[in-house]
């Protein structure tokens, strides 16, 4: 890496401190309301530390809405559509990305006609198609149609990373008399590491986060994080907004224990020094 | 090449079309005589959840042979459950929302008519006038439950403090409102803050007081008049703000909860909001705030657009008769009364709101809320078939306009009436 | 998006015709056999239901039981034409969709080459950049809403207190802020994934040519200029392009921080398609805006692309 100067160090971290007091300043204020009681909710006054910690919140948060069992299904469901989308995406991809067929002209119009068409358009001829697949009000549903939905992004950014990467690389492989299964498991899956982790934290988020098709499709048995968070949300603007902030909380750490996992993946050690001349 | 693509795309594509004629088979729902009937309800506070729950667990014990299934659903995401669920023919038997929302989905003929099915009990019970909120062409698509209205909470130690009386007669009148909240303000606090911020229901709602219609007709044919009478309220509010200086003009872009912290801080000597705020102000409140709520606003008359909360049953429902059958035990006096004190709701019968009165024993606000229920009308705008379009487009937007003073009132009632034109063609 | 193939080196030249015509027809093959898997479910989940979307603006399709469907042919489309509120929200959305995408964009830059540095702590970094993403939508729009709020928001506080602003504002309520704040919490929203996209871009960058750069005497800028951002080019691209289109999409975000008001300030296109379907149940016109919304994307991303390319062979 190459060395800095002390004061471009500095200004590296203050502006990096800046990046992330806007960045996770509203996480804070979350934590915080989480543990403020109603009246200290609604005074004008408001201070990050509460005045009295009102842990009630957790545990009402923890007792309403069935919070744990739709978090247990989030979290699978979020796991299999991951695991499925880049299992299936990156194939597509490398084919897209390499070879010059006509499917590459197909896959971009509907890449690009599944990502522009508004989604909420689509929503009641997807209900008909899984109603007669008998697959609403099911987790398996569900997950086919994120995986099915997430597969464009997935193959858009995947393809971006295939093409960045030197096709040299791959010939100069072949020419050493590498079989092409070879050279696709142990030259380029490597060095699409990064691209690949990048791609599946977007799709486990999309699939965590996703509320629109999961309110339409599930039926109240079963219940994914985001439904139960907005069972918090009365009408006409009445929040219980201390479960609701305590529940949020609760649901914002196991997306935040993946990134923290997955991200020391995004570096890749590999390419320095593979690249002949 | 060209033909092995085409050939396998079209394989692909047959493949894809037999999966998808496969009929669904509509699931049995009655095994052997046993009805199960499903039922999503939307209640939010702790108590009426609770209440809900107690309701169809007794029901459930006193009728074998007829299971309700509660499921919790959410006011902020039920109407586009409905729409993909009438579409798709899998709405729950028993449905809860609002009239406004439902009288949508009744001119779509997703709704049953209970009028055949409902004891006469119950109908003597309701108001005809709230039944005419959830009535299309002779038919009822719903059974009106519980009620809101509009009404003024007063911060009492402020008001002792500028000697202002709290007002004790029947009703309220709008230029005693204004008077008192030009006495209440004074350098360090407003005499009233309005959350406005969704204007229109508040204009339409409150526009009865002084028998401002704005719509004639019905249906597909209904024509908006603007004209003195739909002035009143926007203009009072408008004079208030600007001219009095006694509403807090930031409260004007703030919804009706939003303004709430200003009035527990002493900021705003009143806030109007609807009769549930008080269920609000009860749990947030600082330890020695007092509070009262004050007698029903009137103009020409104390009348506002009553618009109910409902249960209806879904036209889809194969058994139509048991789930009307439990609507009839959910309003009876006392299941109503249980689920109308948890939400702070008024309900829709007599005997409900004698059993509330007695049992919260008036505190509250509970005897002017309770009082309210009489003034409570079907008003023209809501039989009018695309006012949820005029609503959001055209009138929403032009009444936050007049009342950020950036329009005036003659350009405001010019924009109410060519809008609809626009949206109505 | 088309990848420029680097011819095959003439150093083989007597097995690299052999190899070029068995990899022509082995690559149509490849490609099906990798793509099949996703066949069946594509075309069942997504390519119906989108060509039926796309179908239904040419029809009067509403809700309704027992309602029969006819189709209409352009009649919805000349509709749009003269709906003046339909167009401002096609004004007001675009000015949204290039805010956000190109503020989004430099701040993830800059985000990501600082994330890219040896900084200490970095795991945690990384962590925490991504916080937007880890919240759900629901409670981030209900988040920013109490933290815009005039009375219980810190923000406003915090303003009146640094003397930025004189009075107590309502961000989302004012005709004047109300677009300026949604864009600032929809470039909040969407950092995370363009950070992350383009760290893993640069972390494709081989370090070797970045020292040899160096050690040759090119500055950062240089380097920057030269290399980091050729290699990036594909990614950003990629990333932008998708971003700009989500931005477009959006709506679940504005619609609870606003409604689209005040005033109409904020609403945008999707509300309107939105409003069309659900709220007042015509399928049919509903789903000709998504097909307007379409054209107006791609004809946009068209000359994007087209200028990104151009600019590439220079």
């Amino acid at each position: 890496m190459t060395r800095r100067r002390p004061m471009t160090r500095a200004a590296q971290y203050v502006a990096l401190a800046a990046y992330l007091v806007f960045l996770g300043f509203p996480l804070l204020w979350l934590l915080s309301m989480s543990l403020k009681s109603p009246r200290e909710l609604a005074s004008i006054a408001p201070q990050l530390i509460p005045k009295h910690f009102h842990w009630s919140n957790y545990s009402d948060a923890l007792s309403e809405q069935g919070l744990l069992r739709a978090g247990l299904n989030s979290l699978l469901v979020a796991i299999a559509s991951t695991a499925l989308t880049i299992a299936v995406a990156l194939p597509a991809a490398y084919a897209l990305g390499r070879f010059k067929t006509r499917l590459r002209g197909i896959a971009t119009g509907w890449i690009l006609v599944s990502q522009l068409f508004p989604v909420v358009l689509i929503v009641i001829p997807l209900f008909m198609i899984l109603r007669s697949l008998h697959l609403l009000n099911s987790l398996v549903g569900l997950t086919l149609v994120y995986v099915v939905w997430t597969l464009p992004f997935a193959l858009w950014m995947l393809r971006g990373y295939v093409a960045a990467l030197p096709p040299d690389l791959e010939e100069a492989a072949a020419v050493d008399g590498a079989s092409r299964p070879r050279i696709l498991v142990s030259i380029v899956l490597p060095l699409l590491r990064p691209g690949i982790v990048a791609t599946a934290m977007f799709a486990f988020i999309s699939s965590w986060n996703e509320f629109f098709f999961a309110l339409v499709l599930l039926r109240g048995n079963a219940q994914t994080l985001p439904l139960s968070l907005s069972l918090f949300v009365g009408s006409e603007g009445q929040v219980s907004l201390g479960p609701l902030a305590a529940a949020a909380v609760l649901a914002t750490i196991p997306s935040l224990l993946v990134f923290a996992v997955i991200q020391r993946r995004l570096t890749s050690g590999l390419l320095a020094g593979a690249v002949k001349g | 090449m060209r033909t092995r693509t085409t050939v396998a795309l079209a394989a692909v594509a047959t493949t894809a079309a037999a999966l998808l004629s496969a009929c669904s088979s509509s699931g049995g729902d009655s095994s052997g005589g046993k009805v199960t009937l499903r039922f999503q309800s939307l209640a939010f506070q702790k108590p009426t959840v609770a209440a809900v729950k107690t309701i169809v667990d007794t029901w459930n014990k006193a009728h074998p042979d007829i299971q309700v299934k509660l499921t919790q659903g959410s006011w902020d995401s039920i109407h586009d459950q409905l729409v993909t669920q009438f579409e798709g023919g899998t709405a729950p038997d028993i449905v809860h929302d609002d009239a406004a929302d439902l009288a949508g989905f009744a001119q779509q003929g997703y709704l049953a008519d209970l009028s055949g099915n409902l004891s006469s009990a119950v109908k003597n019970s309701v108001p005809k006038g709230v039944w005419d909120t959830v009535s299309q062409g002779g038919k009822i698509f719903a059974a009106p439950t519980l009620l809101q209205s509009y009404v003024v909470f007063a911060n009492t130690d402020l008001l002792a403090k500028d000697h202002i009386a709290v007002p004790t007669g029947s009703t309220l009148t709008w230029d005693q409102l204004q008077s008192m909240a030009k006495q209440a303000t004074t350098a360090g606090a407003h005499g009233l803050g309005w959350g406005l911020k969704s204007p229109t229901a508040t204009m339409l709602t409150l526009g009865l007081n002084f028998g401002g219609k704005y719509f004639s007709g019905s249906g597909q044919d209904a024509t908006v008049s603007v004209g003195d009478n739909e002035n009143q309220v926007p203009q009072r509010i408008h004079a208030m703000a600007y001219d009095d200086k006694s509403i807090d003009p930031t409260s004007l872009t703030q919804s009706g909860t939003d303004v709430l912290p200003n009035f527990y801080a002493g900021k705003d000597a009143m806030v109007v909001g609807g009769n549930y705020v008080a269920q609000q102000i009860t749990e947030q409140a600082p330890k020695n705030f007092h509070w009262a709520v004050l007698p029903p606003l009137a103009g020409t008359s104390a009348d506002q657009a009553a618009d109910p909360q409902v249960l209806a049953v879904s036209q889809a429902s194969k058994h139509a008769k048991q789930a009307t059958q439990f609507i009839d035990y959910f309003m009876s006096a006392d299941s109503l009364a249980k689920v109308g004190e948890g939400d702070w709701l008024i309900p829709t019968t007599a005997a409900a709101r004698d059993a509330v009165q007695s049992s919260t024993g008036g505190k509250s606000g509970w005897t002017q809320t309770l009082a309210g229920a009489q003034y409570q009308v079907s008003a023209p705008f809501q039989s009018v078939t695309n006012y949820p379009r005029w609503k959001d487009q055209i009138a929403t937007p032009a009444f936050q306009q007049y009342l950020a003073n950036k329009i005036s009132l003659s350009d405001l009632d010019k924009k109410l009436s060519d809008g609809w034109k626009q949206v109505n063609s | 998006m088309t990848v420029t193939e680097t011819p095959v080196t003439s150093e083989a030249a007597r097995p690299a015709p052999r190899r070029r015509r068995r990899s022509a027809n082995r690559s149509s093959r490849d490609a099906w056999v990798l793509v099949l898997p996703a066949l069946i479910p594509v075309l069942i989940l997504s390519v119906v239901p989108l060509a039926r979307g796309v179908y239904l603006g040419f029809t009067d399709s509403r809700a309704g039981l027992g309602i029969k469907t006819h189709v209409i042919g352009f009649a919805n489309f000349s509709k749009l034409w003269h709906n003046s509120l339909l167009l401002e929200s096609f004004r007001i959305g675009l000015i949204w969709a290039v805010s956000v995408t190109l503020l989004q964009f430099l701040l993830a830059l800059g985000l990501a080459l600082l994330l890219n540095e040896d900084l200490r702590l970095r795991w945690l970094a990384r962590t925490l950049a991504l916080i937007p993403w880890a919240m759900s939508p629901v409670i981030v729009a209900i988040l920013w809403k109490l933290l815009l709020s005039p009375t219980v928001g810190p923000i406003d506080i915090t303003l009146n207190r640094l003397h930025i602003s004189q009075t107590h504002i309502n961000w989302l309520g004012d005709f004047n802020t109300a677009l300026p704040a949604v864009i600032i919490v929809g470039v909040w929203v969407g950092m995370p994934q363009t950070t992350i996209t383009l760290l893993a871009g640069l972390q494709g960058i081989p370090s070797e040519l970045q020292e040899a750069a160096a050690v040759d005497g090119a500055n950062t800028w240089d380097r920057f200029f030269h290399i980091t951002l050729p290699h990036l080019r594909p990614i950003i691209f990629a990333i932008t392009s998708l971003d700009f289109i989500w931005n477009f999409n959006s709506f679940g975000l504005v619609y609870v921080l606003t409604a689209g008001g005040p005033g109409g300030k904020t609403m945008l296109p999707m509300l309107f398609a939105y409003n069309e379907a659900f709220r007042y149940g015509n399928f049919g016109y509903a789903a000709a805006m998504g097909d307007v919304m379409v054209l107006v994307v791609v004809v946009f991303l068209g000359l994007y692309l087209r200028a990104g390319l151009r600019r590439s062979e220079a």
